[in-house]
């Protein structure tokens, strides 16, 4: 979360302003119209969760969560008459908004690439649905305030108002930057299967690590350091690691990975090179051409977990 | 030009940096390790040494209720291992109790 927070973002500016601002009715209204179309299209399975409450989580992504938590429940008790007469409100907003505001929310999401092709893929996009939605909303009241307030009077303008300024003017400019686009991150999510009682196979792994572009060694090494146990890659090139793991927590273990190994630290492209110099790995960005060193792989202190006797007899 | 000898120096520098709660320093690696069945383990490795590792413990086994031991590591030092998935209480008591910053703790595990 540190470099984060020190890469300047739009985006945690954005949310802390929507954080607040107060609970309207309008704008819920707004925000029921854009939900109950995705709602539409899609149906009713996914608004569970399909993840626990992640705890390593960093924060940014748990406040979104939160977030749409929150907005779920509203949602119930909209009815659709309701929806539909709110329906041409969120539709007024012209295109150029909607494509900087999608940058924004792009930005947002960068980092948990969406394991996509099953119905996870839906909820995302919902999800996204309602932050451009919410976006777009609080972008119309930020140009009535900020574009007309300093234009007449001789007050000073605050930080902030010049900055969504100078990111309206640089996405008007140029609308393909490094910066503000972003191509999305499409994974597959990795197939996680029992073996029996005590093991995880984890099917295509090596598939992973070719999309990743990453060794699978070093894939191999951090999935075994970070869940603590022993593991190996067997003959059809899936990856046996020993204790029970689903799906889910395999995902966000990678998802660390991405984040710490894959994904620039600068720009968050995941065009990069992982090379090893002098005995600690650097990551070249290809885009940006950022080039910094990341952590090494440590599983650090293992408790014994096995019996001790058995421990005992190997070793003399 | 100054002379070395008469530059003011202060006596309780030390003093007045070791009331500071900045005791903690490096990351606090909060890991989880699997045992048989449902069971787990979570450790707590890299905690300051000037903290008495036996009274967090004593107090972190009456927090969460489970049991838990500090375990002298030749590399790693003192580490602290509680029984069950603890990796939240832990990471939150040790906020609030001001022993480590949120961005000192580190948690690995699913």
């Amino acid at each position: 979360m540190t470099e984060e927070d020190s890469v300047f973002d739009p985006t945690l500016k954005k949310k802390k302003k929507k954080k607040k601002t107060t609970f309207d009715l309008d704008a819920a209204f707004n925000e029921g119209g854009s939900i109950g179309d995705a709602m539409e299209t899609s149906g009713d399975k996914e608004n569970q969760e399909p993840e626990a409450p992640v705890p390593a989580e960093d924060d940014e992504a748990l406040d979104l969560e939160n977030f749409g938590r929150k907005k779920k429940k509203k949602k119930k008790a909209f009815n659709l008459d309701e929806l539909d007469a709110a329906l041409p409100d969120t539709k007024k907003e012209d295109v150029v908004e909607q494509q900087t505001e999608e940058i924004v929310v792009d930005d947002t999401f960068d980092l948990d690439m969406d394991f996509s092709k099953t119905k996870k893929k839906k909820k995302k996009k919902k999800d996204l649905d309602e932050l451009v939605a919410e976006e777009e909303r609080k972008e119309i009241e930020d140009k009535e305030n900020e574009e007309t307030s300093w234009v007449g009077s001789d007050r000073d303008y605050t930080y902030d108002e010049l900055l969504v300024r100078v990111f309206n003017i640089m996405r008007e400019k140029n609308p393909d930057m490094v910066a503000g686009k972003k191509q999305k991150f499409v994974m597959r999510p990795p197939q996680v299967v029992r073996i029996g009682t005590k093991k995880t196979s984890f099917a295509n792994f090596t598939e992973i690590c070719k999309t990743l572009h990453r060794q699978p060694k070093h894939l191999l090494d951090f999935l075994l350091a970070e869940l603590g146990t022993s593991g190996s890659v067997d003959g059809n090139s899936q990856l046996i690691i020993k204790g029970r793991f689903q799906q889910k927590q395999i995902e966000n273990v990678l998802r660390r990975y991405i984040k710490e190994y894959v994904t620039c630290h600068t720009c968050r492209s995941p065009d990069t090179i992982l090379q090893k110099d002098t005995r600690l790995f650097f990551l070249q960005c290809e885009t940006c051409g950022s080039r910094c060193s990341v952590a090494s792989i440590k599983s650090g202190f293992q408790a014994v977990t096995g019996k001790r006797a058995a421990i005992r007899a190997k070793t003399a | 030009m100054s002379i070395q000898n008469l530059n003011t120096f202060d006596p309780f520098a030390d003093a007045i940096k070791g009331s500071d709660d900045d005791v903690q320093d490096g990351l606090v690696h909060i890991r989880i390790q699997q045992r048989n069945g449902r069971k787990t383990l979570t450790t707590v490795q890299g905690l300051s040494s000037e903290y008495d590792l036996k009274k967090i413990v004593r107090a972190c086994k009456k927090e969460f209720a489970c049991n838990g031991t500090v375990i002298e590591h030749p590399e790693y030092g003192e580490v602290l291992q509680l029984q069950g998935d603890q990796r939240e209480n832990i990471c939150q008591w040790l906020t609030k109790s001001g022993l480590a910053k949120p961005d000192q703790l580190k948690v690995h595990g699913f």
